[in-house]
């Protein structure tokens, strides 16, 4: 993870972000946009709580808080002051880390894993029925909508971008900068200082500790910047889909498919999430007539892969590769 | 306020704690025995219910065969799934996170397979016990009283056979130290096992006594479980004496809590609670700082 990339994994990433940048100009098909759109905010949201579970070794349960915290604190502020949501999502987003540090600081008292878990669901609960019970502002269960779309704006060369739910385009490339933006700050965070001493303090917590590392500081700054990325993702999730209700942008079983994607993908990997969300995203929407099913096929597969590919899928990858060098050799 | 409904909410609170109770004790006994946090623990109380309701509902079995049967039920299922998962992972590298993952897959499948087995629609128990006892004022449900009886009396059995039975000191051993439990021939695998049983018959006990008063429904394992956190959390994780405690207070703080505002900020008080907790004393209410 800390050594540089090699050339074949540059040229992979850079052929990843190509296809993913040609795909909406070989087909304007707005059902397939509309789950890649889908699988690139869960992207940005699986990376971000792989950055806190994974690499930093801090098991939380309770991410979809600071999802649906963005999500709501966009939408609201967008409806009521009349801002525009490319003000309304950075402010979210920095609302959800005020939640993030608010919650985080309790946890850093706490080094038992049971705690820290019981402690996010908690909280998240917390937010959950918090925004169902306002009705008065957030209209509770009934679905929070009239959100407005992102702003038109024209952009030199390409003429006039105007966001509306006919047209997907706009969306998709938007989320896909965002998720980019995200991967790299992960990536960027993962191979400072910073990361390298998130890692020790994961893996010997006591140990890194009597080394010098600063813990508080380190699990601060990563659950802050962990849940800026996914307000800002819900803050998107908002003004995208148009309509939010509690169940849906706040509820444990958003957290339930992020952690299934996570683990299917590769826990504490960089690609994993990434793997996981699309994979996961896109095999649900294959068997849309499962719908029922959807949450018992999640709890299988969490089971199922914390049982037999512990590791998750990013693993596989060098496994085979190291198996087929090491035949030829 | 009228004191006599306040001090009726104190009783009903204290009656619901006693549920609580209950169920951090089954949260507390598999966390001391085997360090995991089992987020499917709602599922058995979910499940419990279900049990309860066939046997006296769908087969008009009477209360007092069905009860016992129900539990019995859930002890194996309990068992079972202890035996299937929890099993295989805790020898594992990473024990500690995969344990929580994995339970936390398998409630929201059970919870799943129940939405699609028993459907959506909430079911009720008719009251075991009729009739309304009046005392200085205080009106309150036999079936209440009831409730707490139970309480008490598997509270009261719980702690004879961890104190005063081979198979107590089996399980306070292996939950002391599990190696050198292993040692002197303790079975931990088999402790395991039964530790899981009895939570869960725990789980099961609290849902055939709150049927009657709450709906049964595929949903109704979460909202309980986190109850069950909330309770250890105040008891300190992994303390039996200290689940109970903590029942019983959460019982009398909500209902304290709800009278000062509404029903619907109960849980909202519960997990703030917890929370305030966590802040202030980590090792819960009763248990020792670390050192």
């Amino acid at each position: 993870m800390f050594q540089p990339l090699k050339p074949h994994q540059w040229a992979l990433m850079a052929a990843v972000i190509l296809v993913m940048m040609v795909i909406p100009m070989i087909t304007r098909d707005s059902y397939l946009l509309h789950v890649l759109i889908l699988a690139m905010i869960f992207g940005i949201f699986a990376s971000a709580w792989n950055l806190v579970t994974g690499f930093a070794g801090l098991k939380t349960f309770g991410h979809h808080a600071f999802f649906g915290i963005g999500a709501y604190a966009s939408a609201l502020i967008s409806i009521n002051a009349g801002l525009s949501p490319w003000i309304t999502i950075w402010i979210a987003a920095l609302a959800a880390t005020i939640a993030g540090l608010f919650i985080g600081l309790p946890i850093l008292r706490i080094k038992s894993m049971p705690h820290v878990a019981i402690v996010t669901l908690g909280f998240a609960e917390i937010v959950r029925i918090v925004i169902s019970n306002l009705q008065s502002i957030t209209r509770g269960e009934l679905g929070l909508w009239g959100i407005p779309a992102f702003t038109d704006f024209t952009l030199p060369g390409i003429g006039k971008v105007v966001f509306t739910p006919a047209d997907k385009l706009p969306y998709y490339y938007l989320v896909l900068v965002l998720l980019i933006a995200s991967v790299v700050v992960v990536t960027l965070l993962m191979r400072s200082k910073t990361g390298l001493s998130m890692v020790a303090m994961r893996d010997a917590e006591d140990a890194a500790e009597s080394l010098g590392v600063n813990l508080t500081k380190q699990k601060l700054l990563v659950f802050g910047v962990s849940a800026f990325l996914v307000g800002l993702a819900g803050a998107f999730y908002a003004h995208y889909i148009g309509i939010l209700t509690p169940s849906a942008a706040v509820g444990i079983d958003l957290m339930i498919l992020i952690i299934a994607m996570v683990l299917v993908g590769g826990l504490g990997t960089l690609s994993g999430p990434l793997i996981g969300a699309l994979i996961l995203t896109v095999t649900i929407e294959l068997l849309r007539d499962l719908d029922n099913y959807r949450l018992l096929v999640y709890g299988a597969i969490i089971i199922l892969i914390v049982m037999f590919l512990p590791k998750g899928l990013a693993t596989l990858g060098p496994l085979v590769a190291k198996r087929f060098t090491s035949r030829s050799q | 306020m009228n004191y006599a409904i306040f001090l009726e909410q104190i009783i009903n609170g204290l009656i619901i704690g006693s549920m609580y109770a209950l169920i951090g004790s089954g949260i507390a006994l598999i966390y001391g025995t085997m360090r995991v946090l089992n987020l499917a623990h709602g599922e058995f109380y979910m499940l419990g219910g279900y049990f309860v309701f066939f046997l006296v509902v769908t087969y008009g079995v009477p209360s007092y065969l069905a009860i016992p049967i129900a539990i019995f039920a859930t002890f194996i299922l309990g068992a079972l799934i202890q035996r299937l998962t929890i099993h295989y992972l805790l020898p594992r590298e990473g024990w500690a996170f995969s344990t929580i993952a994995a339970t936390l897959g398998l409630s929201i499948f059970l919870q799943n397979a129940a939405l699609l087995l028993f459907g959506e629609q909430f079911q009720s128990v008719p009251y075991y016990l009729s009739g309304i006892v009046e005392f200085a004022g205080i009106r309150l449900p036999v079936q209440r009283l009831l409730i707490f009886g139970v309480a008490l009396l598997t509270i009261a059995i719980m702690t004879y056979v961890l104190k005063r039975t081979r198979l107590g000191w089996a399980i306070r051993a292996t939950s002391q130290d599990r190696d050198a439990a292993a040692v002197v021939g303790i079975p931990a695998q088999r402790i395991y096992l039964i530790t899981f049983g009895i939570a869960a018959a725990l789980g099961a006990i609290a849902a055939a006594m709150l049927a009657p008063i709450y709906a049964i429904n595929p949903w109704s394992g979460m909202p309980i479980l986190l109850k069950g956190f909330v309770v250890v959390i105040l008891g300190g994780l992994g303390s039996f004496p200290g689940a109970i405690a903590g029942g019983l207070i959460l019982g009398v703080v909500e209902a304290v809590g709800v009278q000062l505002t509404s029903s619907e900020w109960r849980d909202v008080i519960a997990f703030t609670l917890m929370i305030g907790v966590i802040w202030w004393r980590p090792w819960g209410l009763f248990g020792k700082k670390p050192s």
